[in-house]
């Protein structure tokens, strides 16, 4: 063991940890907030979880199941009551390690209006970059590159609030993007969007995951998002009540519903028609694959 | 309370290089009573309508009518049924202002000049109905509360004053499925118990044909479609075009239809299209293959026009 430790003392501890551990990694986290009158509410009761490198997974659950509180422990913006998180091995809850954590996991909120901050678009992805001291021309070439991302490179002048709201929240996750992360964690981005801002959202963040090979967490309450998502985690009263690929979570839906959700219409109709008997192969979670399917 | 949006135009910053028209003409007429749907894009003008509807602008050209008398009049009569539009916005945070949740809630009540007794009872009812627990949330500072909560709270201000009209701006928007078929579900239980006009913006196509009868889809500041919500629903070319989601049943009808099988294309529930699929699928297999569906309910009860 002794001899193991000097080969790899020169290695730096989150080198090594991204070796051999899962990108996140969440033992027993707990999470009260304390209240005004000295009692608190608890919104985590113990969640063990592991998200690898890559990864796309999709965090649904009713409000107030703790999926926002959750999501911001992934990135150091709330410290656990008990438990632990990791990122690539360094301990969120360790003061030393906060800048390295929210360098590897971006944030992404609900509200574009309260994330941008500057008066041109490229001015607001640069935000992020010029916080961490990052030299000018590397900002530049970061800019440009998350702007080209998320298909707004033309509009890098336009001041933010003219924008629609869908290419606000892209303008948000290129902001994200411009300090290069490994991981991005969204938070409800498209709740505040119409159909077109929508799909011009979660087509962005589904070709970051699968040609940037970005980690991916969402959190939607659209059962329709989470279906482009490779890993559906459900939550209920502050723990993971359901964990597996979309298909397979989305067989439960006498499940689902007592967890204060729904399937995606398309999936219904499948199930609906294979208990009447129509054969239909399992799976079946975008009306294309539906269509294929019965003809 | 009858409604006339007769030739109405909006303009913003009319005479600067920024002018922009975001109203072009809009014909529109909701009966008392009435359960209608607004349905377009961002900057399709659904936001300015409805402020007008609730008489909050004056118009550049056309009027809004309620009950016969012009919406923006600063008039007793026109004030008298302004106070009878509850507009309850998309941001809640752009109307709970006050120091409690009572407050806020009790604040439009006062104004109508209630008894303190029969405020307290108007606050307690409609915080039930918006799905909180009075004793619990009373007290509390609005700005402590989740997005969800706070949303709750800015349609118990409204639903206070017993509007004749109700208008509802992405009221689920944040709820959760269950949060959402709970609070639509109390809100149209109330507005068939009262009658009151209810009309509804939401991008959710899944629950707007349970809750209203008509839609109105605005594009670029006109009105493109206005007719029963089966209809409209069922347009995915109209829908499209507007850059607006179709509904899912109706997406997959369409492309079975487009493949030959003879479906009806205008179920828009997700029972209703499986009902539709099944009887077309066992036609199908009986012609061709010797196969049949075991346990499609015989006689299948096609929907009725109205769906809820």
């Amino acid at each position: 063991m002794g001899a193991l430790n000097q080969v790899f003392s020169h290695v730096p501890e989150s080198g090594l940890a991204s070796m051999k551990k899962p990108f996140i990694e969440i033992q027993g986290l707990e999470h009260a907030y304390p209240l005004a009158d000295g009692g608190q509410i608890v919104a985590l009761r113990g969640v063990d979880l592991t998200v690898e490198r890559g990864e796309f997974v999709a965090l649904v659950g009713s409000n107030g199941s703790g999926k926002s509180t959750l999501a911001r422990h992934l990135n150091g913006l709330l410290m656990p009551t008990a438990g632990r998180v990791w990122v690539e091995g360094l301990l969120t809850a360790d003061p030393r390690n906060l800048w390295a954590v929210r360098q590897r996991v971006g944030m992404v909120f609900q509200n574009p209006d309260n994330q941008l901050v500057a008066s041109t678009v490229e001015e607001d992805v640069a935000f992020g970059p010029e916080n961490l001291a990052i030299p000018p021309g590397e900002i530049r070439r970061r800019v440009d590159e998350a702007l080209q991302v998320v298909g707004l490179l033309d509009y890098r002048t336009h001041p933010p609030q003219m924008l629609s709201g869908g290419q606000k929240q892209l303008v948000a996750i290129a902001g994200a993007l411009a300090t290069r992360p490994a991981c991005i964690v969204l938070d409800e981005p498209t709740s505040m969007l119409d159909p077109p801002g929508r799909r011009q959202v979660i087509e962005t963040i589904h070709r970051l995951n699968t040609q940037e090979g970005m980690t991916v967490v969402l959190i939607t309450h659209s059962m329709d998002e989470a279906t482009v998502a490779q890993r559906v985690l459900v939550m209920d009263g502050g723990r993971v009540a359901m964990d597996g690929p979309p298909e397979h979570v989305f067989e439960h839906g006498e499940r689902l519903r007592a967890l204060g959700l729904d399937r995606p219409p398309t999936v219904e109709i499948a199930h609906r028609l294979r208990g009447w008997g129509v054969p239909l192969p399992p799976g079946l979670l975008t009306v294309e694959a539906l269509a294929g399917a019965l003809c | 309370m009858l409604i006339q949006v007769e030739n109405l135009v909006h303009t913003y910053a009319p005479g600067t290089p920024l002018a922009h028209t975001a109203l072009q003409g809009i014909e529109l007429k909701f009966d008392p009573g009435e359960r209608v749907g607004i349905l377009g894009p961002t900057g399709s003008g659904k936001s300015t309508l409805l402020q007008h509807l609730a008489g909050l602008l004056e118009p550049t050209g056309g009027r809004v009518w309620l009950d016969g008398v012009a919406a923006h009049e600063r008039t007793p009569a026109a004030r008298a049924r302004k106070r009878q539009v509850g507009l309850a916005f998309q941001y809640p945070e752009d109307q709970v202002f006050e120091q409690t949740v009572f407050r806020d809630v009790a604040f439009g009540p006062r104004n109508l000049g209630l008894k303190d007794a029969e405020v307290a009872a108007r606050v307690r009812w409609a915080l039930e109905m918006v799905g909180l627990d009075p004793a619990a949330v009373e007290g509390r500072v609005p700005f402590t509360l989740s997005g969800g909560e706070m949303r709750r709270v800015a349609l118990a201000g409204i639903l206070s004053l017993h509007p004749e009209v109700l208008i509802l701006d992405e009221p689920t928007a944040g709820l959760d499925p269950r949060g959402r078929r709970e609070l639509l579900g109390r809100v149209l239980a109330w507005q068939q118990q009262t009658h009151m006009t209810l009309i509804l913006v939401s991008h959710a196509l899944d629950e707007l044909p349970r809750l209203v009868e008509r839609v109105v889809v605005l594009n670029k500041g006109q009105v493109i479609a206005d007719g029963p919500v089966r209809q409209v629903l069922s347009d995915g070319a109209l829908l499209r075009a507007a850059g607006l989601d179709v509904p899912q049943p109706v997406a997959l009808l369409h492309a079975l239809q487009k493949a030959g099988w003879a479906v009806r294309t205008d179920r828009l529930l997700p029972e209703e299209a499986a009902g539709e699929i099944a009887r077309v699928w066992e036609q199908r297999s009986r012609g061709t293959r010797h196969r049949s569906v075991s346990k499609v309910p015989r006689g299948h009860r096609e929907p009725e026009e109205d769906i809820p």
